[in-house]
């Protein structure tokens, strides 16, 4: 039997695009499989360095990654610890307590900081920086600190939305027996809603921490530089993957330094897919864990 | 104990270092026992060679960050004078105003120029100054019409920021346009990359960075090199500056110090600059 | 029931902090670019062209230059993006539509920076050579990289808001004889509406915002551009190009005229989405 055209238009047109779409996400990746994986190594991360000096931070590592990938790893620690609590608390409220024009208001609030580009968050941090500079004996300059607090804003509306979200959706059932025992609301929330709610905070945490190891444009603005070694402290320069592929792919001085972008940017996608397999994974469980018990 | 170990470690090092100088003093003593960070940021000529110093100043005492951005001239100018940074670089001398703002202090510790570059393919390797004017103004816009393939010319520029492109303007444009349509790169590692991977452009960059992947463009017959702007036949030259707010603090004299040590001159001179001031 | 109150206290002191960052973002941007608003100025801004060697820097050039790659994008992943959704709700559920979904939710969390790098050593000649025209850094290459950025966020809300209409509406189409692409077109893309607008406007937000694309395979010419082969400059590699030079100069304050442009356009589209679904299904 033959298909009516408008069957056959939609097929083509939507195997099409998935193909399409497919197809160059496989480009991407083979490309950096390609032309990275030849140049994966220890002398990558760890230059010349042994890799237990370099790892018990003994000694310096020079034209490795290992500087860029301690200062991505400590700039996510940072951010995603300044976020969290503050996310959690917002989304607590917003679920259990926020009611009819304050949450309404605020909800907005967080959308639009939810949309407000990557660069402009930068922007701000700087601002910051420069203001707290002229302003504070002129002991804060952009560093780590500064992009941690700039990466926490921007993914502060996330958490938030994640957290409230993942409360909401837990059955009424599971709302209503603790307070029906004599807890208290307080009680509830700590006992109860959270821990049935950490699934869904958990991945939405995960998927956090794959924004800040990834963003570049805020990190640029506010401190990441491209030769600083590992960070001393919260107030120091640092390096960071994203920005090391950024810059290489610009301005890369030989055939080796640009292999080490390709690595480079093959480790950061690992890191992401991990990030995202992991989130996957605790979201499959969940669903899997609230269709038993419904 | 670990760390004694690697002083003891840094002290061969440094011994071994002192045993190959010709020179007295052991310019790296200075940062002996020291610890704290460097910031740099500003000229991105000078990358290389900051990078070098760094590398080295750090493996005999890992104790001291050194930082380093780029950024062009005008965000080592001001980087240094509103106290961002240590050490601001600058591609060009900074002006009185500026000096006389902020209160800098200002070393100049090598000679460069800046060279117009194209692709090595590019048989066009020799301009007039007019042509060159022409071709940053848009007003010859195919190689064909300077002896080349029939391709549109791709230019290539620098942000408002870079010194270098101050210098290229002022002496080799004699502060002619440079057409809006000209793409802009960050730096003078990137114009060299960007360069070496388009068949159809022209931009500049600094004579120290200039290598196989490019191709100089001789000014009135004058190739940039290091000899021709060491002689002064060639014309778009310029200093290579440091610059630090007031006297600097004893982590950025040391280094500064250094770049004037017989190992920091041997260090330019490897960078592809011309030492000295 | 102390405790309780301090509690309350404290998750609405959060709530509060957080949404405050939001109205910081703004007041930082127009008080450090405070003279903007003085005398016209910030209108001259917008509207005069990048020519510093004159004295006059306008960010019109970035205007076009932003509007020019986010259209292209949304050219690109508008298409591709209900192709894809159609795929997964009508044309092959089950596991194949599972498949592409999941696939579809990795590549939104692929770094921007790997697409952008992958653009500039892959596309970037490829543009170059097939066009013969140019650097192969323009508009063009810039705008497909940013819509098969966009596209997997895109097929998310649009498959989520297919999925959302009545399976009553598709049943009852069904038992009227049509076919699947009939139910697409005429049942679920009409009732789907108003999330297909939302993903749209929320998936241009993010091609306006996004900086590296532009800045690492648009070129960066500070100039209006002419055509898809010219290479342009978006608002966000403005400030990305800019934020370094000097912070007293007109050429420095005009990042904040970027930001807030950039702050007012995302917001409003927040807000538009937020109308939209008010009036039918909530949004989220």
């Amino acid at each position: 039997m033959r298909q009516p055209p408008l069957d056959r238009f939609v097929r083509l047109v939507s195997w099409g695009s998935t193909l399409l779409l497919l197809a160059s996400v496989a480009t991407v990746i083979g490309f950096l499989l390609i032309k990275g994986y030849s140049s994966l190594s220890l002398k990558l991360v760890f230059g010349d360095t042994p890799p237990m000096e370099a790892l018990l931070l003994r000694r310096p590592v020079f034209g490795g990654l290992f500087p860029a990938m301690v200062g991505t790893f400590s700039l996510v620690v940072l951010a995603i610890t300044l976020a969290v609590p503050l996310g959690l608390a917002a989304g607590i409220y917003m679920a259990e307590y926020g009611r009819g024009r304050i949450q309404r208001a605020l909800g907005l609030f967080f959308d639009i900081l939810a949309g407000v580009p990557s660069i402009v968050v930068g922007l701000f941090g700087f601002s910051v920086a420069v203001f707290l500079h002229r302003h504070f004996g002129g002991r804060i300059y952009p560093c780590l600190l500064i992009s941690a607090l700039s990466l926490a804003f921007l993914v502060l509306p996330y958490l938030i939305r994640t957290t409230q979200n993942a409360l909401e959706a837990l059955p009424e059932a599971v709302r209503l027996t603790a307070p029906a025992l004599g807890a208290t609301r307080l009680q509830n929330i700590c006992f109860v809603l959270l821990p049935r709610a950490l699934p869904g905070i958990l991945s939405g945490v995960i998927l956090a921490i794959g924004r800040c190891a990834e963003d570049t444009a805020v990190i640029m603005l506010t401190g990441v530089v491209a030769t600083a070694g590992l960070p001393r402290s919260l107030f120091s320069s640092y390096e960071a993957l994203p920005f090391y592929i950024y810059y290489i792919s610009s301005q890369y001085r030989d055939p080796e330094e640009l292999a080490t972008g390709y690595a480079a940017a093959l480790i950061l996608l690992a890191i992401c897919a991990m990030l995202f397999a992991a989130a996957a994974l605790i979201q499959q469980r969940l669903g899997a864990r609230l269709h038993q018990r419904l | 104990m670990k760390m004694g170990l690697w002083f003891k470690a840094a002290a061969v090092v440094v011994m071994m270092g002192l045993a190959a100088l010709p020179a007295s003093a052991d310019p790296l003593a200075a940062f002996n026992g020291q610890k704290g960070e460097i910031r740099i940021s500003g000229g991105t000529a000078h990358i290389p060679v900051m990078e070098e110093a760094a590398k080295q100043i750090r493996t005999a005492n890992p104790d001291v960050q050194i930082s380093i951005a780029g950024g062009g001239s005008g965000v080592g100018i001001k980087q240094a004078g509103e106290g961002l940074v240590d050490i601001g670089n600058s591609g060009r001398k900074p002006t009185d105003e500026e000096v006389a703002k902020y209160g800098l202090k200002v070393f100049r510790w090598a000679l460069d120029g800046v060279g117009a570059v194209v692709h090595p393919d590019n048989p066009v390797q020799s301009l007039s100054k007019d042509q060159l004017k022409q071709v940053y103004a848009g007003a010859i816009d195919n190689w064909k019409v300077l002896g080349g393939q029939d391709k549109a010319i791709n230019l290539y520029t620098r942000d408002e920021a870079s010194g270098t492109r101050d210098v290229f303007w002022k002496r080799a444009l004699d502060k002619g346009d440079i057409h809006a349509k000209a793409n802009v790169v960050p730096s003078n590692g990137a114009m060299k990359t960007a360069v070496a991977n388009d068949p159809y452009a022209i931009g500049y960059v600094s004579v120290g960075h200039i290598d196989v992947t490019v191709a100089p463009v001789a000014l009135d017959g004058v190739v940039p090199t290091n000899e021709t702007v060491k002689s002064g036949a060639y014309p778009v030259s310029r200093g290579l500056y440091s610059l630090t707010k007031g006297e600097p603090g004893r982590l950025a004299k040391a280094f500064i110090d250094y770049l004037f040590s017989s190992t920091g001159q041997q260090i330019i001179v490897d960078k592809g600059f011309i030492p000295g001031n | 029931m102390d405790g309780e109150r301090i509690a309350q206290k404290v998750f609405l002191l959060a709530a509060v902090l957080s949404a405050s960052v939001t109205v910081l973002l703004l007041v930082f941007m127009v008080i450090l670019g405070l003279p903007l608003f003085q005398g016209g100025l910030f209108l001259r801004i917008l509207t005069h062209p990048w020519l510093p060697g004159r004295q006059l820097f306008g960010v019109w050039p970035m205007i076009v230059g932003t509007l020019a790659i986010a259209s292209l994008a949304m050219a690109v992943a508008f298409p591709l993006s209900l192709g894809v959704s159609s795929l997964i709700a009508v044309v092959a559920p089950g596991r194949i539509a599972h498949l592409v979904k999941s696939a579809v939710a990795f590549m939104t969390g692929i770094p921007t920076v790997v697409y952008g790098f992958v653009g500039v050593f892959l596309l970037v000649p490829l543009v170059r050579e097939t066009f013969a025209r140019g650097s192969g850094l323009c508009v063009l290459t810039a705008g497909l990289v940013l819509g098969i950025l966009v596209a997997p966020t895109m097929i998310l809300f649009f498959s989520d808001a297919l999925a959302r209409v009545p399976g009553s509406h598709r049943v009852a189409a069904e038992a009227l004889g049509a076919t699947p692409a009939q139910v697409l077109v005429y049942v679920l893309i009409p009732g789907a509406w108003r999330g297909i607008v939302t993903g749209l406007v929320l998936s241009t937000g993010r091609a306006v915002g996004d900086t590296l694309i532009a800045l690492m395979l648009a070129g960066n010419a500070a100039q209006v551009p002419g055509g898809l082969l010219d290479s342009a400059r978006a608002l966000t590699a403005h400030i990305a190009l800019v934020i370094a030079s000097d912070f007293d100069s007109l050429e420095f304050k005009t990042i904040f005229a970027c930001g807030i442009l950039l702050y007012a356009f995302t917001a409003a589209a927040t807000i538009a989405v937020r109308r939209l679904g008010r009036k039918g299904e909530p949004v989220r």
